[in-house]
């Protein structure tokens, strides 16, 4: 499980040090970036609705929308509009999404071993503190890059008039989907804080007993 | 005769709010709420949730106090439900609201297609159609409501009409949008597709009517009790032979022939979130019937005959 982004951590690295320059980070980590984003969507519903209900205790519709959230940063705006591809904002994200990722599946694939190391359950609980911040960034800064390509080049786009009588301006859903950042991000974050108290108090507790 | 007490306690902190002392047996739960509300103004009967249990179902009006499963020192469960508004209030809003909005939109207000096209008219027949069709089918839906419709409960959460509205009225106008939007184009098979669909419209919309009369007349006297509604002479209930819930099967077939009508992928999306919705509706109602009734009518599905 956290294997796969192991995978495109050590790409990474071995991307960065072969080329000496971040820029072209995108091509080598293109493939399996997307492939394991698309592959996490169903992943996510798997693991979710069959093995975790009783593990973690985790939002459903939540986790949802961030695996809904990476799909459409991986295709619907990093790999449609080509000229964001060398933006430091893509590694941003990436960074902030694999660290993320592979804390996460590690902590599954130690919950249902159970034999979870203290450690792991504090870095999946703690560093998302700064993770997320930097991933969002990373993500808002993309679209916003892609924004003038979009405008220019009318992707995604449709006018009136048409026989199905419909338009859709993906530039202006764009920023639409920007602003809808505002009401949700902290929702998603101050979630995570409230996890944390719960989760990380009851392990004190725990220990205190003991 | 023995005389009952009631305690009713806060469902969450399980503190006493109330002690009635010397409570028919024969007492009703209605009787109850209005006993509990003169102790508590501001929680009229409509808001409060009593149970027998914490976190139980709420016990109807109807229910008597000594049929229900407690001694003679009952106690009960209270839970504020919130701001309520009645079934018919909410109707009323959600319904006029998409009438009067379309107009905004067939009238070409200037502000919504700029000031060069305000109050301008489509040279397209089918716009003016689609504009009396859809005043037609919100009408219809405001008599239904305040003549025919008779509804078990009395009231709903507040919050809920904010959210209703937002849906119905935000449709409203995308689809007002785009029918009467000066570069409309008018559907691909001309006169025929228009044709058939005004008609489809009009015999979905009878049948509707006729499903939502037969609904009403099974609680003609008054009553809140459930009853499987049966076809009758009206050709259009005969629907009931093979479907729950013919009243939805009848209003997906409206806004399927209005899509038709005006060839619009709005109207079109509008359609298809309007199926999911009664599809939930439709399997929620028919498994209550089954449960309900041991005799419920084999051949029926939910919505859609034989399907689904």
């Amino acid at each position: 499980l956290s294997s796969r982004w192991l995978v495109i951590a050590v790409g990474l690295v071995r991307a960065y040090l072969a080329k000496g320059s971040y820029h072209s980070l995108y091509y080598s980590i293109e493939k399996p970036l997307k492939f394991f984003q698309t592959g996490a969507l169903l992943e996510e519903y798997l693991l979710i609705a069959k093995y975790l209900p009783g593990i973690v205790p985790s939002s459903v519709v939540l986790t949802a929308f961030q695996v809904m959230s990476r799909v459409f940063l991986t295709w619907a705006v990093t790999h449609s509009v080509k000229e964001v591809q060398t933006e430091d904002s893509v590694l941003l994200f990436v960074v902030a999404w694999t660290i993320t990722e592979i804390i996460r599946y590690s902590f599954y694939t130690f919950s249902l071993l159970n034999h979870l190391p203290y450690l792991i359950k504090w870095a999946r609980y703690t560093l998302f503190i700064v993770l997320y911040p930097m991933g969002v960034s990373g993500e808002l800064l993309t679209i916003y890059a892609a924004l003038p390509f979009v405008r220019q080049s009318g992707l995604y786009s449709i006018s009136l008039p048409n026989k199905y009588n419909f338009s859709f301006d993906y530039y202006t859903f764009l920023i639409l989907v920007m602003i809808s950042y505002i009401p949700i991000f902290p929702q998603l974050y101050f979630h995570m804080l409230h996890q944390r108290r719960k989760v990380l108090s009851h392990t004190e507790e725990h220990k205190k007993s003991e | 005769f023995v005389s009952y007490q009631v305690e009713i306690l806060d469902w969450k902190t399980k503190k006493q709010l109330c002690f009635l002392d010397k409570v028919e047996p024969n007492a009703t739960i209605r009787e109850i709420r209005l006993m509990f509300h003169k102790l508590y103004p501001r929680w009229y009967p409509a808001r409060q949730s009593i149970k027998l249990d914490p976190k139980g179902k709420s016990l109807r009006d109807e229910e008597i106090l000594q049929h229900l499963p407690v001694g003679t020192t009952a106690t009960l469960y209270f839970k504020d439900l919130g701001p309520q508004i009645g079934w018919t209030t909410v109707f009323l809003i959600e319904y006029t609201g998409p009438l009067f909005i379309y107009f905004l939109f067939y009238f070409r207000m200037p502000f919504v297609y700029g000031l060069d096209e305000r109050f301008t008219s489509s040279p397209h027949p089918v716009v003016n159609l689609a504009c009396i069709c859809h005043s037609f089918h919100y009408i219809k839906r405001l008599i239904e409501t305040v003549f025919v419709h008779r509804f078990s409960h009395g009231t709903m959460p507040l919050r809920n009409i904010v959210k209703n509205c937002l849906y119905y009225w935000g449709f409203a106008a995308w689809l007002a949008y785009y029918i009467n939007h000066p570069l409309y184009t008018p559907p691909s098979y001309g006169k025929k597709q228009i044709n058939f669909a005004v008609i489809m419209f009009l015999l979905c919309e009878a049948g509707n009517f006729s499903i939502h009369v037969v609904l009403s007349d099974l609680r003609r006297n008054g009553s809140k009790t459930r009853k499987i509604p049966y076809p009758t002479k009206n050709p259009f209930t005969w629907l009931f032979f093979f479907v729950s819930c013919p009243n939805y099967t009848y209003e997906v077939g409206t806004w399927i022939s209005f899509t038709v009508m005006t060839q619009c992928v709005p109207v079109g999306l509008f359609t298809l979130l309007c199926f999911i919705q009664m599809t939930i509706w439709a399997k929620d109602k028919h498994c209550t019937y089954l449960r309900e009734f041991k005799d419920y009518p084999s051949l029926r599905m939910p919505i859609i005959p034989f399907l689904l």
